[in-house]
C-alpha cells in the first residue's frame, strides 16, 4: 500500500505586482501597474485588481497609460521578485520540509507535501487557512488548494475564482471537483489547446469523459497524461526544492569601524568560513562581493573577480584590500555582508616548453594594483572602434589572441605623429575662416601654411553627435622655431585644440 | 570673373540606396545654384534619367546622361585598410561614363543590358573589359572618386598601379575621352590620391576634371544617405560604423565653392564646363525606331493593315444591315487609315492586331480599355468591341496628327495565367531584346518608411509591427492622419529625441525609390533594338525582362507600349460563356447581348453586388437617381462616379436633369449637338474636344492639345496661349464674354479629371454583360465570380449571401462532390444550385485537393475517414482536420456531424507502421462511440468563417435577430420602409469601409445582415471619437437619422457601438 499523500498548492496570481506591493503597503489600496521593457517602450506586465477594474490591460504602453492618471506605475524589479519568492519558499518550508516549486514567469506556484502534518497543524482545511494567513502576513494574497493528488491541487489552485481562496478536495472527489474547470488550468501546448478547441472540449470534465484508448490512439501518451490530469489521478514524483545554498556571510559590527585594517581582520574570519563551505563542495571562490552598511545611511558595495577561481585566503584579502583602498567607504561601517560566487577549482596545464608565465594570482594582484591607481576603465588593451570618430577606442581585458598580430602592410610612406594626450587647448585667430595664428603654451605661432579643413562628423541621430574639423599647419613662432602640427576644432562648441605634432 | 562649373558626376536616389535625392531635387538645386548643366551617373543604370531629363528640360538646364558602371575586371573598390575594424564587403569598382552622342547613349544602354542580362536572375552584375571595349564609342569616361578604379589602384599598388589603370582606360575609350577625376570632400585620405592623380594626368597628358561625386542635393540629406546605407547593409546606424559617410560634403556645390576648393587646379573646374559643352547628347534624340511588323511579300505594312481593316469592316458592320452606318464606317476608316499611314503607325496597329489574333486562337478573351475604342480601325481589328461610328465617338481623342506621341492601347485579359500566356507570346515574337516589361519603381511609403527607418534606428520588430499597423492607408487623410499621429497612437513619445528623429526621417524618405519592380502589364516593344534605347535587365520573376524606366518615363520619351492588363471580370465573363451553354443549354454571344428590361430594372434598384464597375457604394447610391434605361445610361453611370465629375461638380447637375428636377440647358446653342447626350453637362473628354472644335473652330489636333495642356498642371504657359486662341475663336463665332467664361470654366474644371467616353463605353460594355449574366444566369455568374477571386469590391462571403438572397441555393464543400473550383449543380427539382469548391477550404493545397478529386473520379465515393486518408495520402493531417472542421466530411458513412469527422480523422491521419495498416479488428477503436458533442450554431459559424471565409448557412445576424428586435434594431430591409429623417437603429456586419478622397473625410460603411446591405455615413467628427470602433469592429450597432432620397438609403450615424461578434473573423474589404 502506498503511503498516504496530501498536497497543498500555494498559488500567487499577478506575482510581479504583488512582489512590488509587498514592501509598499501604502500603495496596496491604490490602482497600480508594473511596467517592463526598455524606455521609451515600456509595457504593462502585471497589475493589481484595482487597476484592472479601471480598464488597464497587460501590454498597454506608457502613452496609453498616460490616459489613466490615477494608476501608479512601478518598474518591474526582478530582485524584489526573487526576494519575495525566497520569502514564500521559506514560509512554505516552515510548514513542511518537502516543497516543490512550479512557478511560471508571471505567477508563483509551489506545492507542499503535507502528508502527516495533521498533528502539527490540524486537518487540511485548517492547514490551508494557516498557510494562507501566514502568506498574508508577508503581504501577499494567495490561494491554497489541498488534494491527495499533486496535479489536482495545482489545477484547482489555478482555476479557483477570486472569491474563494481555500479549497480542500476530499479524497476520491478529485474528478468531480476538477470537472467544471476550464482547460486553461492545464497549461496546454498551443497544438493541444487548438485540438481540444476543435473538439469542443472546454472543461476538464469533458476531457475526462473521453474514452481513454481512443484518446491514446489519437494523441498518444500525452493524451493519456492530460486525461489523467483532468481526472485528478495523474501520479507525480515529488521533487522537493534543494535548500538554496548561497555562499553568504553577514556580520553586524559591534561598533562602527573606520580603519580598513580592522575591517580586513573581520573579513578574514568570514572568508575562512566561506572558503571552508566552498571547499566542502569542491568549489572555489570565483568572485567576492562585499556590502558595507554605512553609518551615514546607504551602503558601499564592491566586487572583486580575479582571472581564476581560488581558495587562497591571503590572496582574496590582498585583492579586497587593494580594491577598498582604491574605493574607500565614505563613512564608518555598521555591518558587512560577504557574498561569494562559487566557481570550479581549476588548474591551468602549461606546455612543457612554453615560456614561464607569471603566476595568475600574482598577475591579478599586480593588475588590481594598477587598476587601483589608474582606474578600472584604463586597464586592458586598446581596441579601435568601427567608427569614423577620431581617436575612438575602447578597452578590452587582456586576452591571449589566437593569431599572431597581423603584419600591417603599407605601401605609402607615412609620417610619424606625436599625439597630445589629452589634446592641448589653443586659441586661434582666423581670417576668411582659415587659421592665421595661434597661441600654444603661451607662445604665439604665425601660420605659414594651413591644409584643410578635413571634416568628419557623425552620430547625428544620437544626442552625442560629433563634428570635427582638422587643419594641418606649418607655423613659426617669434623665436623662429618651426612647428608642424595638427589642430582640431569642435564645430559645435567652436573650441580649438592642438591634437598632434608631426615629426 | 564669376566662376562657372558643371557637376558631371551626380548620383540620385535611383542609385537605389546609394543616393539620397530625387533627380528632380538635383535639378532644382542646380537651378538655384545657377548651374547651366548637370550630369547624372547612377549606379549601373539610367533609371532616373527620364525624370531627370524631363525636369531639366522644364527648367532649361542641360541634362547629361551617364552611369557608373561596375567593372569586375578592375578589381574591388576601395575599402578601409584591414587593420581598421570595418564591415565593408567587396564590390567591383565603378567607372563613371557620360554619353557624348546618341551613339554613346546607345552603347551605354547596350553595355548595361549586356552585363545585366548575362546574369541568370535579378542582380547588380558587372561589366568586363571586353564589354567596355565593345561599347566604348561615344562615351566619355571619368576615373571616378573613391568608388572608382583609380582610387582602388592607388591604394592597392601605389602610383604605378594607378598609372597603369588609367592607361588601360585610355586604351579602351581613347585618349580624348578620358578625364582624370578629382574630388575633394575634405577627407585627408582622399587628398594624397588627388595629388597622385594630378601627377598621373600630367604624365599621361590627360585632362583633369573636378567633380563632387554628388550623392544628395543638400548637406542635410547626408542623414538620409546614412539611413539608406544602414538599410542596404541590413544593419543599424549604431552598428554601421565606417560604412557610413565620413562627413556631409557630397552635396551639390556651387561654382564658387568648387572654385575655392580647387584653387590650386583651376583647369579642373574649367574642364567641367568644356566637357559639358562637348556632351551634345540629350535624351530627346533617343533614336527609338518604330517596330516593324513582318508582312508578306508584295505588301507594305500600310497595305497589309488596309486589307485587314477592310475585312474587319465587313465582318463588323455587314451583320448590322445598316447601309448608312456602313458608309459612315468606311469613310471613318479611310480617314483613320490615312492618318495612320501618314504618321507611320501601321506597324503598331498590326502588332496589337497580332496579339489579338493570338488571344483569339488560344481562347483568351481580350478587350481594350481606354481611348482606342474611339477608333473604327481598332473596332475593325477587333481590338475593341465598342463601335465608335455607331456611338459617334471622337477619333481625335485617340490619335491626332500633332500629338507627337504614340497611341496608347491597353488590353484587358482574364487574369494571371492567360495574361502570362499573352506576355510570353510577345517575348517570343519580338525576341529577348525586342520586348520587355516596363518597370515599376517601388518607393518608400508610410509603412515601409516607418519600418525600415525604425530598423535602422534600432527599434525592435514588435514595436515596428505595432506602428506600421497604425500608419493610415486611407485615401483621404484628415489632419490627425499624419504620421506623427500614428507614432503617438503606437505608444511613442514624440518628445523623446530619438523618436522625433525617427519620425523626421520617416517623413523625409517618403517617395524616394527603394528598388525596381516590374509593372504588372506594361510592355514596350521595339524591333529587336530595345537595348539601344533603354537598358534591359532581369526581373525577379523568371522569364521576364524589364526596362529601366517606368510607364510614365517610357511614355514621356515616346516609347511605344502595350498594356496587357489583367481584369478579373474578363475571366468571369469568359467562365460564364462556358458555363451558360453547358448548364442552361442556351447559346450566348457577348457581342450580341440583348437590351433587357429586367437587367435595367435591377440596375435601377442598385441591386448590383458583384457587377463590374457599378457595385461600389457610391455607384449604388447614384444608380436609383440615374435610373439607367438604355446602354448609354450605363456609359454615363460608369463615368460619372469618378473623382473628376464629383470634384468638377458635374454629377449633381446631371442627376438633377436626369430626374427632371432641372431643365436641360446648354452654355450656347452651338453646343447642343455636342452635349445633348449628357443633358447639357459635359462629362467626357471627347466632349471637351468637340466643344473647342465647335465654338472656337479648333482642329481635332488642337483640341487634343488643349485637353492635354489643361491636364498637365505645369503647362500654364501653353494653356494661356491656347486660352487666347479659344477666346478669339469663340469671339469670331459671336459668343459673348459671359458664355466664353462659362465654357472655359467648364473645360478647365473637369479636364483635369475627365474620363474618355470610349473608356467608359468599354467598361460599360463589361458592366452590362456582368449585370446581364447575374440577372439571367445567377448560378453561372456566382460560380464564375467565386472562381476568380480576389476581385471586385466584396468578399466572397458577401457575394454568396447576396446570391442566396436572390434565390440561389449554395451547397457547402463536400469531398464526395466538390471539385477544386466551385461548380454548378442540378437539383432534383431541376433548378440549378452552386456547389462550393475545395479551393475555398483555406489551407488546403490545390495539389492535395486535385488528388482527392482524381481518386474519387477513379474509385468512387469515400466510405470513411480512414478510406479517405488511405486513398489520398497527399492529404496531411492538418488538411484532414480542416476538411472535417468545415463539414466537408459530413457525407462520409458513420459521420453524423463535424466533430464526429474531427474525431475520426484524428485517428485516420496518423502515420502507422505496415503492421497496423491491415484492417485488423483488434486495432479498431474499441468503442464505437462518438464521444464528441455536435457543434452549436455559433461554433459552426466560427468554423465556417475560419475555414472558408464564408458560410453557406444562415447569416450570423439571423441568429441575433430576436434579441435585436427587442432592442428596436431594424434590419436592412426594414430600413427601406422607413421615412426620410426617422431616427433609426440598425446593426450588421461591416463588409466594406471606404473613405474616398472626394468625400472630405466622411467614411462610408456597408453593413450586411440577413436581409441585405445597409449604408452608413460616419462623419469625420464621429470617426475621430470612435476611430477604433470604426476601423476594428466587425459588427456594429448604428444609430442616427435615416436619409431616404430618391430611393437611396443611408443612416447618418450619430452613435456607434461595437457588439459582440462571437469571435467571428469576418473580413471586410477596405477601400481607400
Amino acid at each position: 500500500m502506498s503511503p498516504p499523500q496530501l498536497y497543498a498548492c500555494l498559488y500567487v496570481k499577478e506575482f510581479t505586482a504583488q512582489a512590488l506591493l509587498r514592501l509598499r503597503p501604502e500603495l496596496r489600496e491604490k490602482p497600480c501597474a508594473v511596467m517592463e521593457g526598455e524606455p521609451p517602450l515600456q509595457q504593462v506586465c502585471s497589475l493589481n485588481a484595482k487597476a484592472r477594474r479601471m480598464g488597464v490591460l497587460t501590454g498597454m504602453t506608457q502613452v496609453e497609460m498616460e490616459t489613466f492618471p490615477a494608476v501608479t506605475l512601478l518598474p518591474r524589479s526582478i530582485q524584489e521578485e526573487t526576494a519575495t519568492r525566497m520569502a514564500l519558499l521559506e514560509c512554505a518550508g516552515s510548514f513542511t520540509p518537502r516543497v516543490e516549486e512550479a512557478s511560471t514567469e508571471r505567477a508563483f506556484l509551489c506545492v507542499l507535501d503535507i502528508a502527516g502534518t495533521e498533528k502539527l497543524f490540524g486537518p487540511a482545511d485548517t492547514f490551508a487557512e494557516k498557510l494562507k494567513n501566514h502568506v498574508k502576513a508577508l503581504g501577499i494574497t494567495a490561494s491554497v488548494a489541498v488534494s491527495q493528488n499533486f496535479h489536482a491541487a495545482i489545477c484547482l489552485a489555478r482555476g479557483m475564482s477570486s472569491r474563494t481562496t481555500v479549497t480542500v478536495i476530499p479524497a476520491g472527489a478529485e474528478s468531480a471537483a476538477l470537472a467544471p474547470l476550464p482547460l486553461s488550468v492545464l497549461a496546454l501546448s498551443e497544438e493541444h489547446a487548438e485540438k481540444f478547441a476543435l473538439w469542443g472540449i472546454r472543461t476538464l470534465g469533458t476531457l475526462a469523459a473521453l474514452p481513454e484508448n481512443d484518446l491514446i490512439a489519437r494523441m498518444g501518451q500525452e493524451g493519456k497524461r492530460l486525461r489523467q490530469l483532468a481526472l485528478g489521478n495523474l501520479p507525480h514524483l515529488f521533487l522537493p526544492v534543494e535548500p538554496t545554498s548561497t555562499l553568504e556571510e553577514y556580520r553586524e559590527l559591534d561598533s562602527p569601524l573606520e580603519i580598513l585594517d580592522s575591517l580586513l581582520f573581520v573579513v578574514g574570519v568570514m572568508l575562512e568560513q566561506l572558503i571552508l563551505r566552498a571547499t566542502s563542495r569542491m568549489l572555489a571562490l570565483a568572485a567576492l562581493t562585499i556590502v558595507l552598511r554605512l553609518e551615514a545611511g546607504g551602503s558601499h558595495t564592491r566586487t572583486v573577480r580575479p582571472a581564476l577561481p581560488t581558495n587562497d585566503r591571503q590572496f582574496w584579502i590582498k585583492l579586497l584590500h587593494l580594491d577598498l583602498e582604491a574605493h574607500p567607504p565614505q563613512a564608518p561601517i555598521l555591518s558587512l555582508a560577504l557574498t561569494a560566487e562559487p566557481g570550479s577549482t581549476s588548474k591551468v596545464q602549461l606546455g612543457l616548453f612554453s615560456p614561464q608565465l607569471p603566476e595568475p594570482g600574482r598577475l591579478d594582484v599586480t593588475l588590481a594594483r594598477i587598476r587601483a591607481i589608474v582606474g578600472e576603465e584604463c586597464v586592458g588593451r586598446a581596441v579601435l572602434r568601427d567608427t569614423h570618430q577620431p581617436n575612438e577606442f575602447r578597452m578590452e581585458p587582456f586576452t591571449v589572441g589566437a593569431k599572431n598580430g597581423a603584419e600591417i602592410s603599407c605601401t605609402q610612406p607615412r609620417v610619424a605623429l606625436r599625439q597630445f594626450r589629452p589634446p592641448e587647448k589653443i586659441s586661434v585667430t582666423l581670417q576668411n575662416e582659415r587659421p592665421t595664428s595661434f597661441f600654444l603654451q603661451k607662445k604665439r605661432y604665425i601660420i605659414e601654411k594651413a591644409y584643410g579643413p578635413w571634416r568628419t562628423s557623425g552620430d547625428w541621430w544620437n544626442p552625442e553627435l560629433w563634428n570635427v574639423e582638422q587643419w594641418d599647419l606649418v607655423a613659426h613662432s617669434a623665436d623662429g622655431s618651426l612647428l608642424c602640427g595638427c589642430v582640431a576644432r569642435d564645430v559645435a562648441r567652436n573650441c580649438w585644440e592642438m591634437v598632434a605634432l608631426y615629426d | 570673373m564669376t566662376e562657372r562649373y558643371v557637376e558631371l558626376h551626380a548620383a540620385s536616389a535611383f542609385s537605389f540606396l546609394e543616393g539620397a535625392s530625387q533627380p528632380e531635387g538635383l535639378v532644382e538645386r542646380a537651378v538655384e545654384l545657377g548651374m547651366p548643366a548637370i550630369g547624372l551617373t547612377d549606379r549601373n543604370g539610367v533609371y532616373g534619367s527620364a525624370r531627370f531629363h524631363t525636369s531639366a528640360k522644364r527648367n532649361s538646364v542641360r541634362a547629361h546622361i551617364g552611369a557608373e558602371i561596375a567593372v569586375s575586371s578592375f578589381g574591388s573598390r576601395l575599402t578601409p585598410p584591414a587593420w581598421l575594424p570595418h564591415q565593408h564587403v567587396s564590390e567591383p569598382v565603378r567607372l563613371p561614363v557620360l554619353c557624348e552622342s546618341p551613339t554613346g547613349y546607345q552603347n551605354l544602354c547596350q553595355l548595361i543590358t549586356q552585363f545585366k542580362m548575362r546574369e541568370p536572375n535579378k542582380c547588380e552584375g558587372a561589366a568586363t573589359i571586353e564589354d567596355l571595349q565593345q561599347h566604348a564609342t561615344g562615351l566619355v569616361c571619368l576615373t571616378g572618386g573613391d568608388e572608382g578604379p583609380l582610387a582602388a589602384a592607388l591604394v592597392a599598388g601605389g602610383e604605378t598601379a594607378g598609372r597603369k589603370i588609367v592607361e588601360q582606360i585610355t586604351e579602351i575609350f581613347g585618349r580624348e575621352n578620358v578625364y582624370v577625376e578629382l574630388q575633394r570632400h575634405q577627407e585627408r585620405e582622399e587628398e594624397w590620391r588627388n595629388q597622385a592623380a594630378i601627377r598621373i594626368a600630367r604624365a599621361l597628358k590627360l585632362p583633369v576634371l573636378a567633380t563632387n561625386g554628388v550623392r544628395y542635393a543638400m548637406e542635410y540629406d547626408r542623414q538620409i544617405l546614412d539611413v539608406f546605407t544602414a538599410i542596404r547593409h541590413h544593419t543599424e546606424l549604431d552598428q554601421a560604423g565606417r560604412l557610413l559617410a565620413l562627413n556631409n560634403q557630397r552635396y551639390l556645390r556651387s561654382a564658387k565653392e568648387m572654385a575655392s576648393l580647387f584653387r590650386d587646379v583651376p583647369h579642373a573646374i574649367q574642364n567641367s564646363v568644356e566637357l559639358s559643352s562637348r556632351l551634345t547628347f540629350a535624351l530627346d534624340d533617343l533614336g527609338y525606331e518604330f517596330p516593324r511588323y513582318p508582312v508578306p511579300e508584295g505588301d507594305t505594312m500600310d497595305s497589309f493593315l488596309r486589307k485587314r481593316v477592310a475585312e474587319g469592316v465587313a465582318r463588323r458592320y455587314e451583320p448590322k444591315k445598316n447601309q448608312h452606318l456602313l458608309e459612315r464606317a468606311k469613310k471613318q476608316v479611310e480617314h483613320e487609315l490615312t492618318l495612320v499611314a501618314k504618321l507611320g503607325f501601321a506597324g503598331y496597329f498590326l502588332i496589337v492586331w497580332d496579339i489579338i489574333q493570338f488571344c483569339k486562337s488560344h481562347d483568351i478573351l481580350v478587350q481594350c480599355r481606354g481611348s482606342a475604342a474611339n477608333s473604327a480601325v481598332c473596332y475593325a481589328l477587333e481590338i475593341t468591341a465598342i463601335d465608335p461610328v455607331g456611338m459617334e465617338l471622337l477619333f481625335e481623342r485617340f490619335l491626332s496628327e500633332s500629338r507627337g506621341e504614340w497611341p496608347d492601347i491597353d488590353l484587358d485579359l482574364p487574369s494571371v495565367d492567360k495574361r502570362e500566356q499573352a506576355i510570353q507570346y510577345v517575348y517570343q515574337r519580338y525576341g529577348e531584346l525586342g520586348a520587355a516589361m516596363t518597370a515599376n519603381v517601388i518607393t518608400y511609403r508610410g509603412k515601409s518608411a516607418a519600418r525600415e527607418v525604425g530598423k535602422a534606428l534600432g527599434f525592435d520588430a514588435d514595436t515596428l509591427g505595432r506602428l506600421s499597423s497604425l500608419v493610415s492607408n486611407w485615401e483621404w487623410r484628415g489632419k490627425t492622419d499624419t504620421m506623427a499621429h500614428s507614432f503617438h497612437d503606437a505608444g511613442f513619445d514624440l518628445a523623446h529625441s530619438r523618436i522625433a528623429k525617427y519620425l523626421d526621417l520617416s517623413m523625409r524618405i517618403q517617395s524616394l525609390p527603394r528598388h525596381l519592380g516590374q509593372h504588372s502589364g506594361g510592355m514596350v516593344i521595339c524591333q529587336g533594338q530595345l537595348n539601344h534605347v533603354v537598358p534591359l535587365e532581369r526581373a525577379s520573376m523568371p522569364g521576364r525582362t524589364v526596362v529601366q524606366w517606368d510607364k510614365e518615363d517610357c511614355s514621356d520619351l515616346g516609347i511605344i507600349k502595350v498594356d496587357l492588363l489583367g481584369l478579373g471580370m474578363m475571366a468571369v465573363l469568359k467562365d460564364c460563356l462556358e458555363l451558360i451553354p453547358q448548364h442552361y443549354g442556351e447559346p450566348i454571344d457577348l457581342a450580341q447581348l440583348p437590351e433587357d428590361p429586367e437587367v435595367y430594372r435591377t440596375l435601377q434598384q442598385a441591386d448590383t453586388v458583384g457587377m463590374f464597375q457599378v457595385e461600389s457604394r457610391a455607384q449604388m447610391a447614384s444608380l436609383p437617381r440615374n435610373h439607367p434605361e438604355v446602354f448609354y445610361d450605363i456609359v454615363v453611370q460608369v463615368a460619372i462616379i469618378r473623382p473628376g465629375p464629383i470634384v468638377g461638380q458635374m454629377m449633381h447637375p446631371y442627376m438633377r436633369r436626369r430626374q427632371h428636377k432641372e431643365p436641360v440647358s446648354y452654355p450656347h446653342p452651338l453646343l447642343e449637338p455636342v452635349l445633348k447626350r449628357t443633358l447639357g453637362v459635359p462629362l467626357f473628354q471627347e466632349q471637351l474636344l468637340r466643344m473647342a472644335m465647335v465654338v472656337a473652330n479648333f482642329s481635332g489636333a488642337e483640341a487634343e492639345e488643349l485637353r492635354r495642356a489643361v491636364g498637365m498642371r505645369r503647362s500654364w504657359e501653353r494653356m494661356k496661349n491656347l486660352e487666347g486662341k479659344l477666346r478669339s475663336g469663340m469671339t469670331a463665332n459671336g459668343l459673348d464674354v459671359t458664355t466664353q467664361n462659362n465654357i472655359i470654366q467648364n473645360i478647365s474644371s473637369f479636364a483635369l479629371y475627365g474620363f474618355p467616353e470610349s473608356h467608359a463605353a468599354s467598361f460599360a460594355l463589361i458592366a452590362y454583360a456582368s449585370a446581364y449574366f447575374k440577372v439571367k444566369y445567377l448560378a453561372a455568374f456566382t460560380c464564375a465570380i467565386l472562381n476568380n477571386q480576389p476581385m471586385g469590391f466584396y468578399a466572397p462571403a458577401v457575394l454568396v449571401k447576396d446570391a442566396q438572397r436572390h434565390g440561389l441555393r449554395v451547397r457547402p464543400i463536400d469531398i464526395q462532390i466538390s471539385d477544386w473550383a466551385c461548380t454548378v449543380e442540378r437539383e432534383h427539382d431541376g433548378s440549378l444550385s452552386l456547389r462550393m469548391g475545395l479551393g475555398y477550404a483555406q489551407g488546403l493545397r490545390q495539389q492535395a485537393a486535385e488528388a482527392l478529386v482524381a481518386s474519387r473520379v477513379r474509385d468512387g465515393r469515400f466510405s470513411s475517414a480512414e478510406d479517405l486518408a488511405q486513398r489520398v495520402p497527399l492529404l496531411n493531417r492538418k488538411e484532414l482536420t480542416l476538411l472535417a472542421h468545415i463539414g466537408a466530411l459530413n457525407q462520409l458513412d458513420g459521420v453524423e456531424h463535424r466533430r464526429d469527422a474531427l474525431w475520426q480523422v484524428e485517428r485516420a491521419g496518423k502515420l502507422e507502421g505496415p503492421l497496423f495498416q491491415r484492417n485488423v479488428a483488434s486495432l479498431q477503436d474499441d468503442s464505437e462511440g462518438k464521444p464528441l458533442l455536435q457543434m452549436n450554431i455559433e461554433e459552426r459559424l466560427i468554423a465556417d468563417y475560419a475555414g472558408t471565409g464564408l458560410t453557406v448557412g444562415k447569416h450570423p445576424m439571423h441568429y441575433r435577430r430576436a434579441a435585436l428586435q427587442q432592442q428596436h434594431v431594424l434590419s436592412a430591409k426594414e430600413l427601406r420602409e422607413q421615412k426620410d429623417g426617422n431616427y433609426v437603429r440598425t446593426a450588421g456586419c461591416i463588409v466594406a469601409r471606404q473613405r474616398p478622397g472626394t468625400a472630405k473625410g466622411f467614411i462610408f460603411l456597408s453593413m450586411e445582415d440577413e436581409t441585405g446591405i445597409a449604408n452608413v455615413i460616419v462623419t469625420p467628427d464621429l470617426y475621430e471619437r470612435e476611430r477604433l470602433v470604426v476601423t476594428r469592429s466587425k459588427f456594429l450597432i448604428v444609430e442616427g437619422p435615416l436619409q431616404n432620397q430618391d430611393g437611396v438609403i443611408h443612416v447618418k450615424a450619430t452613435r456607434l457601438m461595437a457588439f459582440s461578434d462571437g469571435a467571428l473573423a469576418l473580413r471586410s474589404h477596405d477601400f481607400h
